[in-house]
């Protein structure tokens, strides 16, 4: 069934996006991410413009983690003095992001550079996480127990000034790299159109020491509101969010998501990042494909002004 | 309007009938099957047929020295900006640009005979007629260089076909009796909303003997346009509503899955 999408301007195949929105939305369920990163590539390679692709995406984003917060709340697995330090950042970082998401797309070079952030992001993510759970299995089949965290271990990031604590982290570090976090992901969410929970989990488990089971819930909080900022912002800056392409994205998301999220409870943790660190490196891929392939047509066209722009 | 317009076409087939040889003066008649095309949640595309009638005309079937019609159907202008990639540090990337100005947003040309054929190239290009012939203006700055300018207008014409938005059906324009002519001329999906124009044109050796022009409107309609003239206007209202939908569907899906 064709449906006429009142933002793209092009009628898509309702079936197709809610199939697209569904698969996205299992991994998202097995793996215990967004899925933005996966849903945003699918949704340019199928034609619907680049710019509403990535707008749209965040209020999707918003829909799947919003049912996941609700979880993670009920079972009190959020910092939430960390996950409002956080967002402050994060609208920080998205307002930035809106601003050079306009300023690219006037120079052409949007495309270019979401190609690129993909490539350089997912491919040193994955090779890390790959890396990672190698290692983890490895370590699992030797029988070699995994070191534990020593307490009063620290790095050069608990050296820095304003020092704030954080009761349910049992934390007491410095607000700066909290926020610089918060930007950074609140950035590249905005210009990627991606939640960012595969670069924020690892980052707070790994730089601020945050417990693992504070992790998830207080990062998917954070994407929730740092999601629905850059939502608002790209409804008033770059007008491309379109809500009925979200509206059939987010019905198959939320679907997808829980027979996911049954699948993932039946497989290792070690196995599940390995895969999702296959997947990951497989998207960075096929970006860094089509940068470097010569292109079957050198020439593109973008409107600018008049009808349609 | 389109009274108007017969009125303003008559006369000046009036005049400029008398100029060409001492026959009766030619009436061109146009009509669209439909002067609004609204778009729906379920548009996929359309056509629109022209119909007409040229009288006082002897037109006989492949008579290159007869008349000859043309339609012309541009929809509202627009900027765009045409780019071509380039290897840069070896990654592709988007090198050189040039801006068309004012540039039809549509345009789709049908006639009766080969449209080179049909006048010379001035008269064509006064009057837009063929995709040869249609004016691209571009913008004063631009980094292409001047041998590079024909491959970008190329470039640009290709692109627009592939997308359907720009066509040329020669020989689409067929007559029903000696003066009675009607043809089709398809809308794709993804055209633009606004004001499109119609232009005929007859033609007599290569001189335009009698012109029309009517007005087709393409608007969103219902649930599309509200949509669309909310995001445009109320763009905060717009993402508050996106993102209360999001968080709703979201919740909604929680507490139906729920499982604790």
């Amino acid at each position: 069934m064709q449906l006429y999408l009142p933002i793209a301007e092009i009628p898509v195949n309702i079936f197709v996006i809610f199939g697209m929105g569904g698969a996205v939305g299992f991994l998202s369920g097995l793996f215990g991410i967004g899925g933005g990163f996966l849903l945003t590539p699918l949704l340019i390679f199928s034609g619907i413009p680049p710019a509403v692709s990535v707008a749209t995406v965040t209020t999707q984003v918003v829909a799947s983690s919003s049912s996941a917060v609700v979880t993670y709340w009920r079972r009190k697995a959020i910092d939430l003095k960390l996950g409002t330090i956080l967002l402050c950042g994060g609208v920080l970082g998205s307002l930035i992001g809106v601003i050079l998401f306009q300023v690219l797309q006037s120079v052409g070079q949007l495309d270019v550079v979401i190609s690129l952030s993909y490539v350089t992001f997912l491919g040193a993510i994955g090779g890390l996480m790959l890396f990672e759970s190698i290692r983890a299995i490895r370590r699992r089949k030797s029988g070699v127990a995994p070191k534990a965290r020593k307490p009063g271990q620290h790095n050069w990031i608990h050296g820095l000034p304003l020092k704030v604590r954080f009761r349910r982290s049992k934390l007491y570090v410095s607000v700066i790299p909290v926020v610089g976090l918060g930007a950074i992901i609140g950035f590249l969410g905005t210009i990627l159109g991606i939640g960012g929970g595969f670069m924020m989990v690892p980052a707070l488990i790994y730089l601020l020491r945050v417990p693992t089971n504070i992790v998830i819930g207080t990062s998917l909080f954070q994407i929730l509101f740092t999601m629905a900022a850059a939502t608002v912002f790209h409804s008033m800056g770059t007008k491309t969010v379109d809500i009925v392409l979200a509206m059939t994205l987010m019905i198959g998301g939320v679907i997808g998501a829980q027979f996911g999220a049954r699948m993932g409870q039946n497989l290792r943790g070690d196995q599940l990042r390995l895969l999702l660190a296959l997947l990951v490196l497989a998207v960075g891929l096929r970006f860094a494909v089509d940068l470097l392939l010569t292109p079957d047509d050198f020439y593109s066209i973008a409107i600018r002004k008049g009808a349609g722009a | 309007m389109s009274r108007l317009i017969l009125l303003l076409s008559m006369v000046l087939c009036l005049t400029t009938g008398a100029q060409a040889q001492n026959r009766p003066a030619q009436e061109l008649v146009t009509s669209l099957s439909s002067d609004l095309i609204s778009i729906q949640s379920n548009f996929t595309g359309t056509e629109i047929v022209i119909f007409g009638q040229a009288s006082n005309i002897e037109r006989q079937p492949n008579d290159p020295s007869g008349y000859e019609l043309a339609i012309v159907v541009e929809g509202p202008p627009q900027d765009i900006t045409t780019r071509r990639k380039g290897r840069f540090l070896g990654v592709w990337v988007n090198r050189e640009a040039e801006r068309f100005q004012n540039v039809p947003s549509y345009y789709a040309v049908a006639s009766t005979i080969n449209i080179s054929n049909m006048a010379n190239r001035t008269v064509l290009d006064d009057l837009g007629i063929g995709l040869n012939h249609i004016n691209l203006a571009v913008s004063g700055v631009s980094n292409v260089a001047l041998s590079d300018r024909d491959d970008f207008r190329r470039a640009f014409v290709r692109l627009r076909k592939q997308m359907g938005l720009y066509s040329e059906q020669e020989t689409s324009i067929t007559f029903l009796t000696d003066t009675m002519f009607r043809t089709n001329i398809p809308l794709p999906a993804n055209i633009p909303v606004g004001d499109y124009k119609v232009k005929s044109f007859l033609f007599l050796h290569g001189d335009v003997v009698a012109q029309t022009e009517q007005t087709l409107a393409v608007a969103k309609s219902g649930f599309e346009q509200v949509t669309f003239e909310m995001a445009q206007s109320y763009p905060l209202f717009y993402g508050l509503l996106a993102v209360s939908l999001a968080i709703f569907t979201g919740w909604l899906a929680g507490v139906i899955f729920r499982k604790d």
